[in-house]
């Protein structure tokens, strides 16, 4: 009788689940927007970028934790829905962005440190020829070498940054090579704000305002030039570097003290910045700088087109599998494969269920481990069936045997899927991004599949029986000729033969 | 019964000989190197072009890259519409350039995976790192529930079936990725799976009775051949979702199928004819040591 109660309890749950379930996948929202796709079903761009130091120190957690937090800023301002920000380990971030495809920007938007300086030039080179695209480089270390021989440089307490304009002819580039202190007179603190505007002539370009502090200390910066120029000989010819992340954004010459609070990026060609470029200044300099240096270790973007491929392909191996499955389980265990199959497809559907609940991102590693898994939620049916037909064969009733099978089978199981866990647990331990995927979805199926598989079936068993169901030997795939072919065997033992 | 005049357990000198073959044959494409490592592990960048129109020969395809990378990319054709192109490490600026020249080229959507160098090397750490902790904590598991004779057999299954897994997957030169590792461990866990249930078997079957090895054999062997069927059917029920992977899935699944497709079939196979057997001969051979222990500390 308690058996029966509790069959009947567990079919209400079962019910009750695959109500919540469906609320979850079909009545919360739109049933296609239930599931949540992995950038490489759904395309995006997907980076992992590693915090570092310039002076080699160690990158603390609580440095990665703002760091995460100014790139959620940065990712925000794009524009771009349901950005994905994670730490890993201690010095990694990962960063997932849907729906986006064009890398280069996304990574300047991300991975720049935006760590605004403005300093003092003590000397300078370059600039009166433009060069072209290929030979920035090769300029770049003439510059450095010719600069290297100026007195003003000092190995340690100056550095040489360089400066590349497009040139006002339109064709090549201008390149300049300055000397300056290794620290900034003063420092990105400074700034209040960063916006796009244009000036009268319609050009693009980046205005920032300093603080009322900040504008002060630029106003002392620009009375040090005057100064020292003065005092050189070359009085109204010092110049000032504004300079973001080691590139020399302007060197204007200072002629008087500046304390205007605010001054321009611009650029004199056609429309002035391109808008990419005035965009990404806007977000990296409103946002505030990064505390570390950010190196992109992999950056992957995937297509729409390649994504929904994937997609595609991935789901129909996952039905054609899971058909063939159903039906083979059919062929070999007749009705108690009709059973195995019902449990089977609730499996299914709890599944997805889950997915949808907890959410957990679905990608095409995650949708090998669902196949995966779908083949030890039915083995785990076979095994309990191969010995319900084992304990027939040796001549116990099927209702006996029912209940040896699971009862037998069900240590095997146990120990077999713990086992299965014990991996899943390592691969997500000791891997990143899409490898987790396939290891929650295996660790998920493989305990929802323990539970549909051996809970559910015994419990539809149980039910049928009670309701009078006689199961015979053939209707569950045992043929008359194996149990004939071991009767004479256990001709003495058998007592109860099955009809 | 099925299988019933096979002798599992006395006949392994020729399941042995069976694996010995494959073994050789692995690790023969393995030495002589062929392990196609993808970016994963070296580093580099990788083009995908997908709904490719017109079918462009990979050379063509190559020296549309800018400047010489072409000699130094790898390039080929994914399905009928696709190509995946290879290269070295490139910086983020390049490998714009390469994917606004190949999207010219081909008139097709571009994805990029790019990975640098450090970071390959922290991933394969990573792996091999996932993998020594799993063997590890699957023998420690094994002993506590069965004895650590159980837990040398299925290490020795394991193995087996890594190398030959990762020696067919040499030999037809498939890229090795992080997908592959990823394989290799579900290999792992499913082979375990398997020789757990033969094993379960014959520590059901075991009697209190001490060790005999005649009697432990032919049990081993009762054992073997009253699951067997149960392997056939689980390894076909796995197998054929796998098959529909790699028939059905892109490059990616594909990869991962392949191994699985081997790993699976090699760890059927070595949970019957390798898994039990060493038992028995580990048993066998201890029993024979333990006897004869005592012998020499007497004759000392």
């Amino acid at each position: 009788m308690s058996n029966r109660r509790n069959n009947l309890i567990i079919l209400g749950l079962v019910v009750a689940l695959i109500g919540v379930a469906a609320y979850f996948i079909f009545l919360r929202q739109p049933v296609a927007e239930a599931t949540r796709l992995g950038l490489d079903l759904e395309g995006g761009v997907s980076a992992n970028l590693q915090g570092y130091k310039t002076d080699g120190s160690e990158v603390t957690r609580q440095e990665m934790d703002l760091a995460a937090g100014i790139i959620r800023k940065r990712v925000d301002s794009l524009g771009v829905a349901e950005p994905e920000i994670q730490l890993q380990g201690q010095d990694q971030v990962v960063v997932n962005i849907p729906g986006v495809t064009d890398t280069e920007h996304a990574i300047d938007v991300i991975g720049r440190t935006a760590q605004l300086g403005f300093y003092e030039v003590l000397a300078a080179a370059g600039g009166q020829q433009p060069v072209s695209e290929d030979e920035v480089e090769e300029t770049k270390d003439e510059l450095q070498s010719e600069l290297e021989g100026d007195p003003a440089y000092q190995e340690g307490g100056t550095k040489i940054l360089f400066e590349e304009t497009p040139s006002p002819s339109g064709e090549g580039v201008i390149v300049q090579g300055y000397v300056v202190p290794e620290e900034p007179g003063v420092t990105g603190e400074a700034l209040e704000s960063a916006i796009i505007e244009r000036d009268q002539a319609g050009r693009r370009m980046v205005r920032i305002n300093l603080t009322g502090e900040g504008a002060g200390q630029f106003g002392d910066l620009s009375q040090e030039v005057i100064d020292n120029a003065l005092a050189n000989g070359i009085p109204g010819q010092g110049r000032l570097a504004v300079v973001l992340d080691e590139d020399v954004i302007s060197a204007p010459t200072v002629r008087e003290v500046l304390d205007q609070g605010s001054f321009v990026i611009e650029n004199q060609e056609g429309g002035g910045l391109p808008k990419e470029e005035a965009e990404e200044l806007e977000i990296v300099l409103q946002t505030g700088a990064l505390p570390v240096n950010m190196e992109v270790l992999s950056v992957t973007s995937i297509g729409p087109t390649l994504g929904s491929d994937s997609l595609r392909s991935g789901l129909l191996a996952a039905l054609v599998g899971f058909g063939l499955v159903l039906l083979v389980l059919l062929v070999v265990y007749r009705v108690l494969g009709v059973i195995a199959d019902l449990a089977l497809l609730i499996y299914a559907f709890l599944l997805w269920g889950l997915i949808v609940a907890i959410p957990i991102t679905v990608t095409l590693p995650g949708i090998a481990g669902i196949v995966l898994s779908i083949g030890v939620a039915a083995d785990a049916n076979v095994v309990i069936f191969e010995r319900i037909k084992e304990e027939i064969r040796r001549g116990k009733s099927p209702r006996t045997a029912v209940g040896l099978g699971y009862q037998k089978g069900f240590k095997a199981i146990l120990d077999g899927n713990l086992t299965t866990l014990i991996t899943a647990f390592i691969l997500f331990a000791l891997s990143t991004g899409s490898v987790q995927g396939f290891a929650v979805l295996l660790a998920v199926g493989v305990v929802l599949s323990m539970f549909t598989a051996i809970a559910v079936t015994r419990a539809l068993l149980g039910i049928i029986s009670d309701r009078g169901f006689k199961l015979s030997a053939p209707m569950m795939g045992v043929s008359k000729k194996s149990l004939e072919a071991e009767r004479p065997a256990k001709a003495g033992k058998a007592g109860a033969g099955a009809r | 019964m099925a299988f019933k005049n096979v002798d599992f357990v006395g006949g392994w000198r020729i399941w042995f000989a069976v694996s010995a073959v494959f073994l050789l044959l692995s690790v023969g494409a393995i030495a002589l190197g062929g392990m196609n490592f993808g970016i994963d592990f070296t580093g580099g960048s990788k083009f995908t072009a997908s709904g490719v129109e017109g079918s462009p020969g990979t050379e063509e395809v190559g020296d549309a890259l800018p400047g010489d990378l072409g000699e130094r990319s790898f390039v080929q054709r994914l399905g009928d519409e696709g190509y995946e192109v290879r290269t070295p490490v490139l910086s983020q600026e390049e490998n714009t350039e390469v994917q606004q020249a190949l999207e010219d080229f081909l008139g097709a959507e571009v994805s990029v995976t790019s990975i640098s160098p450090t970071f390959g090397g922290q991933i394969r750490e990573q792996a091999l790192q996932a993998v020594a902790a799993a063997l590890l904590i699957i023998v420690l598991y094994i002993s506590l529930r069965f004895e650590f004779a159980f837990a040398f057999a299925a290490m020795v299954a394991l193995l087996h079936d890594i190398l030959i897994t990762v020696g067919f997957y040499a030999l037809v030169g498939r890229e090795v990725n992080l997908v592959t590792v990823v394989a290799v461990l579900t290999v792992l866990g499913y082979s375990l799976y398997d020789t757990i249930i033969i094993f379960d078997r014959i520590r059901e079957n075991t009697p209190e009775a001490g060790y005999n090895r005649r009697r432990y054999d032919q049990l081993a062997n009762n054992s073997i051949r009253q699951v067997v069927m149960r392997s056939i059917y689980t390894s076909t029920v796995t197998l054929i979702p796998v098959t529909a992977l790699l028939l059905f899935g892109e490059s990616t699944l594909s990869d991962f199928a392949f191994a699985l497709l081997v790993g699976i079939a090699a760890g059927t196979y070595s949970s019957i004819f390798i898994a039990a057997p060493t038992l028995c001969l580990f048993k066998a051979w201890r029993a024979g040591r333990t006897r004869k222990a005592p012998r020499g500390a007497t004759a000392r």
